[in-house]
């Protein structure tokens, strides 16, 4: 069913919370938010996509190999960033001593690795979320 | 080699997990390489456990921290005698568990879901391996919710009617479980303001006169929360169904290893981090000596009864664990070391059990006790593996066994408490009713119909069961081996 003001206000108002996700993500060592929350609502917009829209479209947007690549992704590249250190002279996960750049606090480019990370756990987020509501919506079928 | 050396605390846990997420991709455009990758991360594991076991005997216990941020700030890894006790049980069972699971798991499983499994295996080890090392309250509650987590999944990924309804109460139940550890960290971490365990136990004795009742109810947390998840008697409900309907290799591995973690786990927060002299005052370890002793020979009735041959090796785990709660409730230093020991040599007998169980149903199909008679004569390999088993799983001496049980009997005199002697007589006696008739009829029953043999078995399969067979009599006729290193834990423990 494709209703006009459905999707005209979700043609609307998706960008928007599209960049505000993108927002809360990069943005995740400044203030309040992070991957997570930022993951979650990029999440939500492909899902209210899928909704307003048709689920056929919706999928086609991410598919499935797209976002299983995403998932194991930015789940293996937090644990590679990890090694960054070792390789470094530090420990497991260090910061400043595997060579990342602090920068100047409260700008948009610092805290090193922080920012990496949270560009990881969000594409890990997003992508699980939509693999989650397709898969909840397709049943039985798997991927 | 030098400058890598230091950083294996790490290795060993994110190798297992790094390989787990990358399994997902392999599995979809590159199916052949999920076997190799997973085996290849555990015995990489492994091996690093063994590496580390010499580098604690040769230097003592040592840490690792986290990104470079010391103790109180940073999360700590600590290597000492007990975690890598740990960590070689885990890692070495583990690995042939899996060496099994690369074949029974195409019969048993849908052929896209394997790959999935492959991914759920080595998270639930990574899991594992970290909640053996880690020093920190809350990596802890991550590494026990990732645990519950993944133990769930590779119980459900069989996707009948029982496996979902088993798993989905294990959810249930191991969610509350969580949520009691979570409040009870937050309760100490209220009182003693640290989450590291050494910064803990030295905050604890102040803290205790400052606010006895918070850290009661700490403890009481950390006993529900950890019971629950042991399967310590009376909150074991969940076990026997799950670990009866998962498929063969995930019954081993969650009733070889998943509850002894948390064993291992609860022996770190009430040996290593609450003070003994706190059970002067609160009668805690009263408590857990009665769930299980109580655990120990219910368990063991429950099991008699059974007429599904993985409901009745779920049950006996059921009384195993209770061993294992006895040694670390008497507070003794040779009943500690035979719950230790115990842990170790249950996850040998019952990861044996299981798989031997999972190779009968896998080559016959049979699973009912009663029609197992005369399969001795079809399966001479497959049954004699399980006979040792029985035997350990009763004590009889030349067995593992029977060393834990001693150990066990001996920390019971020393503390004074010779009713424990009994309970342990007892149930090895209902150990017997249970085990040996298994045992008698499959070598000189006769059935009414004989049992066919559908599948040979593959080496895959029968290579773990001769390797834990073979490691249960020579570590019960040699006991040095692991008992040197127990000892050391707890001698470590006990400080």
């Amino acid at each position: 069913m494709e209703d006009l003001i459905l999707t005209m206000i979700v043609r609307l108002i998706l960008p928007f919370i599209q960049i505000y996700g993108y927002y809360i993500i990069i943005h995740g060592h400044l203030s309040p938010g992070g991957g997570f929350p930022g993951g979650a609502i990029i999440g939500a917009s492909m899902i209210l996509f899928a909704l307003a829209f048709n689920l056929k479209e919706g999928s086609n947007k991410i598919s499935h190999d797209t976002s299983t690549l995403l998932e194991s992704g930015g789940a293996f590249g937090f644990a590679a960033l990890g090694f960054l250190g070792v390789f470094m002279g530090s420990n497991y996960l260090s910061n400043r001593a595997a060579g990342f750049p602090l920068g100047i606090p409260g700008n948009l480019i610092s805290s090193g690795m922080i920012f990496l990370i949270s560009i990881f756990i969000g594409v890990k987020v997003a992508s699980t979320f939509i693999t989650l509501f397709f898969n909840l919506v397709e049943g039985k079928t798997h991927d | 080699m030098t400058a890598l050396a230091a950083h294996v605390p790490a290795l060993v846990v994110v190798n297992l997990l790094m390989c787990s997420y990358i399994m997902p991709v392999l599995a979809r455009w590159k199916k052949h390489l999920c076997i190799p990758v997973a085996l290849g991360s555990v015995s990489f594991s492994f091996i690093l456990s063994i590496f580390l076991t010499f580098q604690v005997s040769r230097q003592g216990a040592f840490s690792y921290a986290l990104g470079g941020w010391a103790a109180p700030w940073g999360i700590e890894f600590v290597v000492d005698h007990f975690s890598v006790f740990m960590l070689l049980t885990l890692t070495g069972v583990g690995l042939l568990i899996l060496v099994y699971a690369t074949e029974d798991l195409i019969h048993e499983l849908k052929q896209d879901v394997v790959g999935w499994y492959y991914t759920l295996y080595l998270l639930l080890m990574g899991s594992m391996v970290g909640l053996a090392l880690t020093n920190d309250l809350f990596n802890l509650f991550v590494f026990v919710e990732i645990c519950a987590i993944a133990s769930c999944a590779i119980i459900s990924i069989k996707e009948n009617r029982e496996c979902i309804e088993a798993s989905l109460k294990y959810l249930i139940l191991s969610a509350v479980g969580s949520g009691g550890m979570l409040l009870g960290i937050a309760m100490i971490y209220m009182v003693t303001g640290n989450l590291n365990f050494t910064y803990v136990t030295e905050a604890l004795p102040q803290a205790f006169e400052l606010y006895p009742r918070n850290i009661m109810v700490a403890m009481s947390m950390f006993t529900a929360g950890i019971g629950v998840k042991a399967a310590l008697f009376p909150l074991h409900v969940w076990l026997p169904d799950a670990h009866s309907s998962a498929p063969s290799p995930s019954s081993a591995i969650l009733s070889g290893l998943v509850i002894k973690i948390y064993a291992a786990v609860f022996i770190k927060i009430f040996l290593r981090m609450f003070p003994w002299d706190v059970y002067e005052t609160v009668p805690l370890m009263t408590i857990v000596l009665i769930m299980s002793s109580v655990g120990i020979v219910v368990g063991s009735m429950f099991a008699i009864v059974q007429e599904d041959i993985k409901k009745m090796l779920a049950y006996s785990s059921v009384a195993q664990i209770g061993y294992v709660f006895l040694g670390i409730g008497l507070l003794s230093q040779n009943g500690t070391l035979g719950g230790i020991l115990h842990i170790f040599n249950h996850a040998l007998m019952k990861s044996m059990l299981f798989m031997s169980a999972g190779a009968i149903i896998y080559s016959t199909g049979v699973r009912r006790i009663s029609d197992l008679k005369g399969i001795g004569t079809k399966m001479p390999l497959v049954m004699s593996v399980f006979s040792i088993g029985a035997f350990s799983m009763v004590g009889i001496p030349m067995t593992n066994g029977f060393i834990s049980k001693w150990y066990l009997a001996i920390g019971a005199l020393d503390v004074d408490k010779p009713l424990y002697v009994a309970v342990i007589l007892l149930s090895s006696l209902l150990n017997g009713v249970y085990y040996l008739p298994i045992v008698v009829n499959a070598f000189f029953g006769e059935g009414k119909e004989s049992v066919t043999v559908h599948h040979k078995l593959p080496w895959k399969m029968t290579l773990p069961l001769i390797i834990l067979a073979s490691a249960i009599i020579i570590t019960g006729i040699f006991p040095k081996l692991m008992l040197g290193l127990a000892d050391k834990a707890v001698m470590f423990l006990l400080n």
